[in-house]
């Protein structure tokens, strides 16, 4: 039954997201308007796709790290992401696609060093295969990288022309002005893999959440788990970063949300989040588009100020039952 | 105790600096020059200024054309125009100013622009002894009155006048009937646009264009591709230096938009269009030149 209500929320939030916007589409021409094709169709199914992807990077990394706060930023990646960004701008690199890459290429840059950071007793050798993530180590590595992601960015920021890269900052908060069909399709053939990766590692994550031990003892291959749970996420991240930027919030409450929903088990808690994470950001964007037209707000803002109340209302059940 | 002595020091050398500059008379003389400023203030000058630091390119382009850039000792990084404006020495930014830098010319005027962000620096700047003038410069409206101001302090009261005269006949010029309609896009992701409340709206509508966001009350403001495509304006208008059309043009989500896909741009440079200057006729001008000649091969 809940499984059902999520399904139709998740079609009434996309046909939401089709029907509404800043354009007034005659209802004849709708199925020929360019704007819903190639502008609303797009950018709801790229809004979706990503709250998904984070929604579930969220799950992994909170079993992962065993902390409940992980979110899919903490790692640095958004630093980096960020600093790859401005750099793009900062060095006037041509072509449309110089940002969304160069932003990937940072996220990636802040995911390696944080992962050879966190692998610990290993011999440093070539895929540091005789190693072992710390996830405490890889929560402090990931502040610390992206603090100092953070640090040069922002002191690019202050030398360099104010106007273009005060715009950076506004794109680094997030959105999904660059949906196309181009962005959708990067998506969907990027995304799969690594998120099978994680719903494969839907059981060993289970064992992981009673610790690492007790979990070995379970038959888990605990170290290669985390170094391919935490690859997978990062690489997602990296990825929904790279196509509109850092979107907070939606990784950290999300996972909880579908925990006090449907439980603890990932088996379900996997494509619940995927599900519930689409409904937020595409929810959220549809409102950031509309709310106060012609204008519109960055998208981030709308998915804490959608995200906060539902949260505190569902905590609230929790912790009185 | 060490970081303290260094303090000290350094409050010692600044005072030094206010000192050697020689602004100290506070006393001043009946028949001094006294104008209030945009912030309220009262600034009295006992004789015209002679070293004065701006702090605005529009600010610099002002002086020297009302005769006063040999009075400069000071500039931003980012006053680019008169050529004359790049001997003078660079003081760095300007929103906020480097004190220090700004004090090491010895200024008997600065010249700030009024911002949240440059309030401090009017008050530390003063505390140094060193006379503030805080202007506006955001519309075209602005600048008649910038000027005049200017002039008084510069004692070229005569210069600015005309200077200001020719200023507010364009300010107050009727819109030409607009022929075209534009959107000016400051940035594209996310995309950011200009609305009424700025200097560029009050362009397109002299040189006879609508700005299609000039319902939109504030300076500037993000709106969605959907928004600009929905409005379907004539021109699109970058401030670019380059010759070549803005990367987003290459763009699937943007050749939604017709002007975009029919590659309609107007590519303004920096230097005469973004920033409101006493070369504002000359971009009106060229602006209408510009949508004549590209309106022409629609």
């Amino acid at each position: 039954m809940k499984y059902v209500a999520l399904l139709s929320v998740a079609l009434a939030t996309v046909a939401a997201g089709l029907l509404l916007g800043p354009a007034s589409v005659p209802a004849g021409e709708f199925l020929r308007s360019p704007i819903v094709w190639q502008l609303r169709l797009p950018r709801v199914v790229l809004a979706y796709l990503v709250g998904g992807v984070l929604g579930v990077t969220g799950v992994a990394l909170q079993a992962l790290v065993r902390n409940p706060l992980a979110d899919p930023f903490l790692l640095g990646l958004s630093g980096g992401a960020g600093l790859g960004a401005v750099v793009a701008i900062a060095l006037h690199l041509p072509g449309p696609w110089a940002l969304p890459l160069a932003a990937f290429a940072g996220a990636v840059g802040a995911m390696v060093l944080v992962y050879r950071l966190g692998l610990i007793g290993g011999t440093g050798g070539a895929g540091g295969a005789g190693g072992e993530l710390d996830p405490r180590i890889l929560l402090l590595g990931g502040v610390a990288v992206g603090a100092f992601a953070a640090a040069i960015t922002t002191a690019l920021v202050s030398l360099a022309e104010a106007t273009e890269l005060r715009n950076a900052f506004l794109w680094l908060w997030g959105g999904f002005s660059a949906a196309s069909w181009t962005t959708v399709l990067v998506m969907l053939v990027y995304a799969p893999l690594p998120l099978a990766v994680i719903a494969a590692a839907a059981r060993p994550l289970d064992l992981l959440a009673l610790g690492e031990e007790p979990a070995q003892y379970l038959g888990a291959d605990v170290r290669r788990l985390k170094q391919l749970v935490y690859l997978a996420a990062s690489l997602l991240t990296a990825a929904a970063v790279a196509l509109s930027g850092v979107i907070g919030f939606v990784g950290l409450i999300v996972p909880h949300v579908c925990r006090l929903v449907w439980g603890r088990l990932h088996r379900t808690l996997i494509p619940t989040s995927f599900l519930t994470g689409g409904i937020l950001l595409a929810a959220a964007d549809t409102l950031a588009r509309t709310a106060v037209a012609p204008r519109e707000l960055p998208v981030g803002i709308v998915t804490a100020l959608i995200g906060v109340p539902l949260f505190a209302f569902l905590l609230r059940r929790w912790t009185v039952s | 105790m060490r970081r303290w002595a260094h303090r000290t020091h350094l409050a010692g050398f600044l005072a030094c600096i206010a000192a050697a500059c020689g602004t100290g008379n506070r006393a001043l003389p009946s028949g001094g020059i006294t104008v209030t400023d945009d912030a309220g203030r009262a600034v009295t000058l006992a004789r015209p200024a002679r070293r004065i630091v701006s702090l605005l390119p529009s600010f610099t382009e002002l002086l020297f054309a009302m005769g006063a850039g040999d009075r400069l000792v000071g500039r931003t990084a980012w006053c680019d125009y008169p050529p004359a404006a790049l001997a003078v020495p660079n003081v760095g930014d300007g929103m906020p100013p480097n004190i220090e830098a700004v004090a090491a010319r010895r200024p008997d005027l600065v010249v700030l622009y009024r911002s949240a962000q440059n309030a401090p620096a009017a008050s530390q700047l003063e505390r140094l002894d060193i006379h503030v003038v805080v202007l506006d410069l955001n519309q075209l409206t602005d600048l008649g009155r910038v000027a005049r101001i200017l002039g008084r302090l510069t004692g070229r009261e005569r210069s600015a006048d005309s200077l200001g005269q020719a200023m507010d006949s364009v300010a107050s010029q009727p819109p030409a009937p607009s022929t075209y309609s534009l959107a000016f896009i400051v940035w594209d992701n996310p995309p950011i646009v200009i609305g009424a409340g700025s200097y560029l709206d009050r362009l397109a509508a002299l040189a006879g264009a609508r700005n299609v966001f000039h319902d939109i009350g504030s300076p500037s403001a993000q709106v969605s591709i959907e928004t600009i495509a929905a409005r379907d304006p004539d021109f699109v208008a970058v401030l670019s230096d380059s010759a070549t059309q803005p990367s987003f043009a290459a763009r699937p989500e943007w050749r939604v938009v017709r002007a975009v896909r029919r590659g309609r741009f107007l590519l303004l440079p920096g230097q005469l269009f973004g920033r409101p200057s006493p070369r504002v006729a000359q971009a009106v001008r060229e602006l209408r030149n510009r949508l004549n000649g590209e309106g022409g091969a629609p």
